[in-house]
């Protein structure tokens, strides 16, 4: 299998404290990869050593199957990147920005109009960035990372600090970017909520530990369905059932059960009916992504 | 790649004062001597018998004072325009090499001085003519006077331009800057290893080109010293 991101063993610490701890984080070509973790756990280290903008203490990092120690400029003009907030010049326009960085680059002056239109900042193109909004500069930023055509996108919490209509806008652009540049992208994020809709493949990061890695569908697997009742006597009800040897969780004026086949359920209600319990409620609870993600995080920690 | 770079980096440094703070640093240093001789000429040509000599001597008493100023004010507004919204994390993941990003921004402020310099003889030429200082004018003189002062003043640079790149804390360029000027001021009393008092190329064997030698030498070494600190620390 070939991957566009491998790193094996990859450690990071400042001084007593690892920050980033033998961490193995493998990215194949196309997949939107999320790279999620509470604040703190990591994530923007292992970005700059995927950058080559801090060197790893311990381990490897080959992108595109180079080793970044040996061909770091060669595998950056391939990839685009946005580190956390924006860096922009204030005092020059959006397009003096670009101007900027195209010299460095050696791409065409089209493509500075190309990604403005990409990211809708044609219009204020010659205002300067100074006066823009932090929707705006991050948008800059995400053209910035797109300039050159990178085949490796990576953005490091591209939504932050955006109003919803922010988040949507930049996650409706990353999600076009693979099927129509052939992109790969990686992106992190401390809230689920904030890729569970784009990305394919997630890593959790906690503690500078990668805990989990693999396809958004495994990670759907981890949720546990529980069904909920509701009845006018929780208590007896309760008695009830682990009389029959069915395990029953009374809280909150809730009966919880956990998963259970149609028919059991069925069986359950008639039982509760027989002995004269009125059920008010019979519900099934999916635990949500959000919670798989905390979980995981806390038992951790 | 470093081309590329120096073409980015003069387009960075755009509506930051920059050219004019290079037009503005060797008008002064010759305007002082403009007020200097408008008011008090005759006494003042009286002071020596070779007139362009001791003129040039009277510009150079402010030139490296100037000089060192405008270093310090380069060096320090040329890594702001990076550490205002830390670009530097975007300019160093684009490919290109870290050492050649520090050579690129050592590189627009040398040049910028140099043109500096260039604009000082010119400057001073043409008051000199104005003053109808003698048909001889002693142009070797001129140009050790407008180019040693640069060459020696290196060392400040190199120093100047790696505190202000790597400090987080932009007040200790600032401070460091400021303690230059002020050594500057007082080169007279300095021992001759302080690189504060090389612009006024005095030193104890009257030779002015040891200045400017030790300034090409010394300013190579804290170059290197500076470029490759920056290569090695991350990013942040």
């Amino acid at each position: 299998m070939e991957y566009v991101i491998k790193t094996e063993g990859l450690t990071k610490k400042f001084g007593k404290e690892t920050a980033v701890d033998r961490l193995d984080m493998k990215i194949r070509k196309g997949e939107i990869y999320g790279f999620l973790g509470p604040n703190g756990a990591g994530k923007s280290t292992t970005i700059r050593m995927l950058l080559g903008l801090m060197k790893p203490d311990s381990g490897m990092v080959r992108v595109f199957n180079k080793d970044l120690k040996k061909e770091r400029i060669h595998i950056l003009k391939r990839v685009g990147s946005l580190v956390e907030n924006p860096s922009y010049y204030p005092h020059l326009t959006a397009y003096e920005n670009l101007e900027a960085l195209r010299k460095i680059l050696r791409v065409s002056e089209a493509r500075i109009h190309e990604v403005l239109e990409i990211v809708r900042l044609s219009d204020v193109a010659h205002k300067k960035v100074k006066g823009f909004s932090l929707g705006m500069k991050q948008r800059l930023g995400i053209a910035v990372s797109m300039l050159h055509q990178p085949e490796l996108l990576i953005l490091d919490e591209p939504t932050n600090g955006l109003d919803p209509s922010g988040i949507i806008e930049i996650r409706n652009l990353i999600q076009r970017l693979p099927e129509e540049y052939g992109m790969t992208i990686l992106i992190s994020s401390h809230l689920l909520s904030e890729i569970d809709q784009i990305a394919t493949t997630v890593g959790v990061i906690s503690k500078g530990k990668m805990i989990f890695q693999d396809s958004i569908h495994a990670m759907r697997k981890h949720s546990r369905q529980t069904i909920i009742l509701k009845v006018n006597d929780g208590k007896r009800a309760e008695h009830i059932l682990q009389g029959k040897g069915i395990y029953a969780n009374y809280q909150d004026s809730m009966l919880l059960l956990s998963k259970l086949s149609d028919q059991k359920v069925a069986e359950i209600v008639r039982m509760l009916v027989q002995n004269g319990l009125a059920i008010y409620r019979v519900e099934e609870k999916q635990s949500s992504l959000e919670d798989i993600f905390l979980q995981m995080t806390r038992e951790e920690a | 790649m470093l081309r590329q770079l120096l073409v980015a980096d003069f387009l960075k440094i755009k509506r930051k004062g920059f050219w004019l703070l290079t037009f503005l640093g060797p008008l002064g240093v010759v305007a002082l001597q403009m007020v200097n001789y408008g008011l008090r000429k005759d006494y003042l040509l009286q002071q020596s018998d070779n007139d362009w000599e001791y003129y040039l001597s009277n510009v150079h008493s402010f030139t490296p004072l100037a000089l060192i100023l405008g270093i310090a004010i380069f060096t320090s507004i040329i890594a702001n325009i990076e550490n205002e919204t830390n670009a530097w994390k975007q300019l160093v993941s684009l490919p290109v090499s870290k050492m050649s990003v520090y050579l690129s921004k050592f590189t627009a402020l040398a040049s910028l001085l140099l043109v500096s310099s260039i604009l000082l003889m010119v400057f001073t030429l043409l008051f000199g003519v104005f003053l109808d200082l003698g048909e001889e004018i002693p142009y070797v003189e001129l140009f050790q006077y407008s180019f040693y002062p640069y060459f020696a003043a290196l060392p400040i640079l190199s120093l100047q331009l790696w505190i202000a790149i790597v400090s987080k804390n932009q007040g200790i360029p600032i401070t460091t800057g400021v303690l230059g000027v002020v050594f500057a001021y007082s080169a007279y009393y300095l021992p001759d290893w302080m690189i504060w008092k090389w612009p006024s190329l005095m030193n104890a064997w009257g030779e002015p080109v040891v200045n400017a030698l030790l300034g090409v030498g010394l300013g190579c070494v804290l170059y290197l010293v500076g470029m490759f600190d920056f290569v090695r620390r991350d990013v942040k």
